[in-house]
């Protein structure tokens, strides 16, 4: 049903190349893992796809029943996890669900996104700020909001950063989930975050 | 089934209803750090209290009141909005939700909602400052309608230049200055027209401020509707 096609993309910052002829094609169920040094270009390239970024070069389409789905429209097709990637600290975790949900056009029922926070254990805690979450928790709310409107194509960036041994199970099950019907992507160095991919990029060869 | 429900729930979104959440989410988030608020409040007391102790109304010869006073009111409306309303996007850089909200929200709906946001702010200075100005200043106004609607349209139009420069100047690092710098250009003329248009109103002959009035109301949908075509761009990388 979805295919995510990247084209020989390549990015340069000012004249200085970070990675160049990156292609691969996903499609769902499919896992890829993108390794590479710090400062290789992982969190660029997650970003490229998200469409936050454009390439210097190079080509990322994502297709839906074998019709194109516009650059502008494919950010909405993505659920994104990232180190950048903040919440609203001044709203609770609810709050930020409910949010998200109305900005996204996905029903925004309080129980949905309760179950949603139940999903990564933070249900007892809605209702606090997530600014006073613990960095555990911002990252597990951070996996809640994208995941909230079911995304056809999941990026993963670092999704084990902070959390305990609990919360990198809850990691496993929804990159577990996520391949029985979506794509996935995960940027990562740590080889119990790899060895959930069927592919791997290693950016630094 | 979860299976391509996003597709169809996306599509059902309309942009109003996703520009009121970013309007709800943001009044919700200043009520909670009063981030503006104090800064434009701040702003526009101290500018109000020191005019008025320095001038008074006591100091200015009748004939040269509507002019001056017309002056002075707008000197403080837009550099108490220019000291808060650029906040609205930088905070968003700052926090770094900037790009989840790119992921979330379409452009347009973004420009909409911190629109909306902006507008409620400049209300509530209009509506603490305008009345004190008045009381304080003995602000004498000889037609109450074109006066009041000079104000609320001129506050409009200057809601719609200010977000627009707020949004191209969210990813500078020198934030302030700039703001400012591009600013005066655009708001330039729109001050103008109301300033005159407030001094005419307060004027027993004469003109009453209505032609201004249009002059403003053309700027506003002038202004949204550029705004509205060019934001995609300055959102996009």
């Amino acid at each position: 049903m979805y295919l995510l096609k990247v084209n020989s993309i390549c990015k340069y910052y000012s004249r200085t190349l970070l990675f160049k002829d990156v292609s691969f094609e996903l499609a769902g169920g499919d896992a890829l893992a993108v390794t590479g040094w710090n400062g290789s270009g992982k969190s660029t390239l997650m970003r490229i796809i998200a469409g936050l970024i454009r390439p210097s070069s190079g080509t990322v389409s994502m297709y839906y029943q074998d019709e194109v789905v516009p650059t502008d429209s494919r950010r909405r097709f993505v659920g994104m996890v990232a180190p950048a990637l903040s919440l609203y600290d001044e709203l609770t975790a609810i709050e930020n669900m409910v949010f998200f949900c109305k900005v996204r056009g996905v029903e925004s029922r309080e129980d949905t996104c309760r179950d949603m926070l139940r999903l990564v254990g933070l249900d007892d805690h809605a209702h606090k700020l997530s600014g006073r979450y613990s960095s555990g928790m911002k990252q597990r709310l951070k996996l809640a909001q994208a995941l909230l409107h079911h995304p056809p194509l999941l990026l993963l960036d670092e999704p084990g950063t902070n959390l305990d041994s609990k919360g990198m199970q809850i990691v496993w099950d929804i990159i577990e989930k996520q391949k029985q019907w979506g794509m996935t992507v995960i940027a990562s160095n740590e080889k119990r975050e790899v060895d959930y991919a069927d592919r791997i990029i290693n950016l630094s060869e | 089934m979860k299976r391509g429900r996003s597709i169809t729930q996306t599509e059902s979104s309309t942009y109003l209803n996703e520009a009121l959440a970013i309007w709800v989410r943001d009044l919700r988030s200043e009520f909670r750090t009063r981030y503006a608020v104090n800064a434009i409040i701040m702003f526009a007391v101290t500018t109000l209290v020191a005019v008025s102790f320095s001038i008074g109304s006591f100091r200015i010869a009748d004939d040269e009141k509507s002019f001056l006073y017309a002056v002075l009111l707008w000197i403080i409306l837009v550099f108490s909005a220019l000291s808060g309303l650029s906040r609205s996007f930088v905070k968003e850089q700052e926090a770094g939700t900037i790009d989840t909200l790119k992921l979330s929200a379409r452009p347009q709906a973004v420009f909409l909602g911190k629109l909306f946001f902006n507008l409620t702010l400049l209300a509530s200075l209009e509506l603490i400052i305008v009345p004190v100005f008045v009381l304080l200043m003995r602000y004498p106004i000889a037609h109450p309608v074109p006066f009041v609607a000079n104000v609320v349209i001129a506050g409009l139009g200057l809601g719609a230049g200010t977000t627009i420069v707020a949004a191209m100047i969210a990813q500078a690092s020198t934030r302030g200055a700039l703001f400012s710098a591009l600013s005066f250009p655009l708001l330039l003329p729109l001050m103008i027209m109301a300033i005159k248009g407030c001094e005419q109103a307060s004027v027993r002959l004469g003109p009453v401020g209505w032609a201004e009035v249009r002059m403003a109301f053309a700027y506003l949908v002038i202004m949204v509707i550029v705004s509205l075509f060019l934001f995609p761009l300055i959102w996009e990388e």
